[in-house]
């Protein structure tokens, strides 16, 4: 046996297979993309620890997320936003942990998506869940996991296969997702339509929509019929409950002279004929802006944002969601809701 | 830090370039390690070095001392001594919330009402391991079994080896500190054979444990609901897969990268799944937790030296034990008493019902074996009895509506990796990888390698702990 002549030959084997496999998927039209994960989500939550007054934190769903975009927040303003909104999630587990585990009194955005801010305080439900590991994720990660990330970042950037998302998209290419593409019979009816990846993030938490979801109207109506499940299958909102611990971590933040900021981005098509109905804007929104007492924006008051339409009905484009950004953060400042550090 | 993660390559190779560099001498190289084994450990959660260094002073304190004293009174406090501090650590850490838990319902039990908050303590990794591992130098020295370390940082090193530190294999002192005497190099077939088997392991976890069967063992025993038979079997075969995968994978791993510095690690497991009885699947299966059980709580509860009634005591109360090392769970004490009740039966088959295992019957037994293996790893696997119960139930058919929850590629792909787990066991029951490659020509054993690490690579993972780290 000559088991160096096989190490070698193993490493010349499996380097050509792995660039072969990357070759491939380059030319099935994937590129190097990062992973919205906890640990990027937890590298910049520990921004907030040494963030200034002047500072802004972004909380809420994936409409804030995809929305306000941060280079345009920044040009406008002069400061760079510490994006923590996350896909699929209420915005009150995060609220409550800069709240009550951080001294932050700079400014708040809370992106306000009714079906996910209204709809549970139960620990074990799915917007609530998801959030929570994030910040549960950034107060229990060890040192060899931030290393890991720092690591990692450079092989997701450059190698279009690493693709192993935490949100498990239907079109990733890690082992596992191209092992649950295959389906055979149809002992086990699956509910849930695909749900493929409409975004892109980059390292400084920037997400914005890919051209694909953009452009291609049945990719985008994919995302739609996700949306349409969610929206059968979503249990009735819990308004008392969640606006009474919303309103609460509220309080708090402004006894600490913190600065709320509420706004709703848009949303369209069928999923805002649904918001409408199921969550009335005059029950939630209104109630709710006026019990917090905060400064707060609402697409449908704006002319410059009543006709934004959605490609998938829930996010902007990202060209429009540099528009609404640099808008919005035109109408904050006027209303010195947030100043500028811009020096001309 | 996880053999599975990036930072553990780094760190692999930065250790390599040090340990085989003309910089240090042997001396210094071992210190090398020792920091690198703390840092190993620290980069998970540095204050929890110290029970390491607890640990490490006392049971060498101990050692030194039970070495030079003669008196018998002496000798016994400083194995005691070595005993409580980490049977302690031990009972504080691991089993200190399910000691007050059991308190406080046996309190509630004669109608007084006690409450409790549960004082979530932080479960040290690899605890059981390096507390057992460093309890037997004491018990060795007390029995004048072995000679003292002797210097503090071979036995420092001894402790706190980094492959096998958080998840063993359980190395008694006499195999491993009498290797950091004198210097060692690995030679070149043992490097490479080393990255053979750091490969092999790394397989076994990413690709076989977390990507093929984890999700469906995952599924089934996270389900509320009443399972279809054919899930609960499923769930149960993908876990069984997943636990052997994932233990062996980390023991596979830990001998390579000591073979890479050329220090020798023993066997954990010999394909267990293809074991003929119990009795066979405990020479098989975690051979240094068995072999330590054995030697100083079999043995000493008196063995086979009392009669058959006081060895069936022992017996069961050494896997009840066992089971209990585990976890702190009733669960994982019926999975014990399982295999108590297994080794008993098989015990009092061999004296009233013996039969001659052929070549024909073998592979059936080895069959019947893994079957019943199966049955403990429900309770294993499941936290609370109602979802063991409710799997036993869906298994053997007790449940007509069972809801099907696996769809049939997840069924046939747990089935197939299984099968080939089942027969590979088989076939290698009596050799060893070893052997097989030395027959096996280098381009055919460089094209399984290759796809190996292709597939790792591939799977990437999500630097998921390895199950065991948590016992």
């Amino acid at each position: 046996m000559n088991l160096k002549k096989s190490f070698l030959i193993a490493l010349a084997i499996s380097a050509i297979a792995l660039t072969c496999w990357e070759l491939y998927w380059r030319s099935q039209g994937y590129y190097p993309t990062l992973n919205d994960d906890k640990a990027l989500w937890s590298m910049h939550r520990a921004n907030v620890e040494t963030a200034t007054g002047d500072d802004v934190v972004i909380l809420g769903s994936s409409r804030a997320y995809f929305d306000i975009q941060l280079n345009e927040w920044e040009a406008a303003t002069g400061k760079k936003p510490i994006q923590l909104a996350s896909t699929g999630s209420s915005p009150l587990p995060t609220f409550n942990d800069i709240v009550n585990n951080t001294d932050f009194k700079g400014t708040v955005i809370v992106g306000v998506t009714p079906g996910l801010l209204f709809s549970t305080t139960y620990p074990k439900a799915m917007p609530w869940e998801r959030p929570q590991a994030k910040v549960n994720h950034y107060q229990d990660r060890t040192y060899a996991q931030r290393l890991n990330f720092l690591l990692s970042i450079p092989l997701q950037q450059n190698l279009a296969f690493m693709s192993a998302d935490e949100e498990e998209w239907a079109d990733d290419i890690d082992l596992k997702a191209l092992l649950k593409r295959i389906k055979i019979g149809n002992r086990v009816e699956s509910s849930m339509p695909p749900f493929y990846n409409f975004g892109e993030v980059t390292i400084d938490r920037n997400m914005s929509m890919t051209q694909h979801a953009t452009n291609d109207t049945a990719f985008a109506n994919t995302i739609i019929e996700v949306w349409k499940f969610f929206g059968a299958g979503a249990p009735p909102p819990d308004k008392e409950a969640t606006m009474a611990f919303f309103l609460k971590d509220v309080e708090k933040f402004k006894a600490k002279g913190g600065n709320l900021v509420l706004v709703r981005p848009p949303s369209s098509g069928g999923l805002r004929v649904g918001e409408s109905h199921g969550l009335p804007r005059t029950e939630f929104w209104d109630d709710l802006v006026k019990q917090a007492n905060v400064k707060s924006y609402h697409f449908e008051d704006y002319e410059q944002f009543k006709n934004l339409k959605c490609p998938e009905w829930s996010h902007l484009s990202a060209e429009d969601a540099q528009y609404f950004t640099t808008e919005l953060a035109k109408l904050m400042l006027a209303d010195n809701t947030i100043t500028t550090s811009k020096t001309n | 830090m996880l053999f599975n993660s990036l930072s553990f390559i780094v760190f692999l190779v930065i250790v390599l370039v040090l340990y085989y560099s003309k910089l240090f001498k042997w001396t210094s190289k071992k210190r090398m390690l020792l920091f690198a084994s703390y840092a190993f450990y620290g980069l998970w959660n540095p204050p929890l070095v110290i029970l390491l260094w607890i640990s490490t002073v006392v049971d060498w304190t101990a050692g030194k001392r039970l070495a030079v004293e003669d008196n018998q009174r002496k000798r016994k406090f400083w194995l005691l001594l070595s005993m409580c501090v980490n049977l302690g650590f031990l009972a504080f850490f691991k089993y200190g919330d399910f000691l007050l838990e059991n308190f406080v319902s046996l309190v509630n039990s004669f109608g007084i009402d006690y409450k409790v908050r549960p004082m979530d303590i932080i479960l040290p990794m690899g605890i059981s391991f390096y507390t057992f591992q460093t309890m037997s130098y004491t018990i060795d020295m007390y029995k004048r079994k072995i000679e003292p370390a002797r210097t503090f940082l071979d036995f420092a090193l001894y402790v706190t080896f980094f492959p096998q530190l958080v998840a063993g294999p359980i190395v008694r002192a006499k195999d491993l500190i009498t290797q950091f005497y004198e210097e060692k190099r690995a030679t070149t077939n043992q490097f490479v054979w080393g990255v053979f088997l750091l490969t092999i392991g790394l397989f076994q976890k990413v690709v076989l444990a977390d990507t093929l069967l984890s999700g469906v063992a995952d599924d089934v025993f996270g389900s509320s609901k009443l399972l279809h038979g054919i899930d609960a079997w499923t769930g149960t075969l993908a876990f069984s897969g997943q636990i052997f995968f994932d233990f062996a994978g980390y023991s596979t791993c830990a001998i390579g990268i000591a073979l890479m510095l050329g220090i020798i690690l023993p066997d954990n497991f010999k394909y267990p799944y293809a074991s003929l009885g119990f009795s066979d699947l405990w020479d098989r299966w975690h051979i240094s937790l068995s072999s330590w059980l054995r030697d100083y709580l079999y043995i000493p509860l008196g063995g086979n030296r009392h009669g058959i009634t006081r060895m069936y005591v022992a017996l069961m109360l050494t896997m009840l034990l066992g089971g209990l090392w585990h976890g702190a769970a009733w669960t994982f004490m019926v999975w014990g008493g399982l295999h108590g009740t297994y080794l008993i039966l098989e015990k009092l088959q061999k004296q009233y019902l013996p039969f001659k295992i052929t070549k024909w019957n073998g592979v059936f037994l080895a069959f019947i074996t893994f079957s019943c293996v199966n049955i403990t790893w429900v309770f294993f696997r499941a936290r609370e009895f109602d979802t063991a119960w409710n799997m036993i139930k869906s298994m053997f058919y007790l449940q007509t509506n069972g809801e099907k929850i696996l769809d049939s590629f997840s069924i046939i792909k747990v089935c197939v990796v299984i099968g080939i787990m089942f027969l590979c066991h088989w076939i290698m029951r009596n050799t060893s990888m070893r052997e097989v490659s030395q027959k096996t020509s280098p381009w055919v054993l460089a094209v399984v390698w290759a796809i190996l690490l292709f597939l790792i690579v591939i799977a990437q993972g999500s630097g998921e702990q390895f199950i065991y780290f948590q016992f």
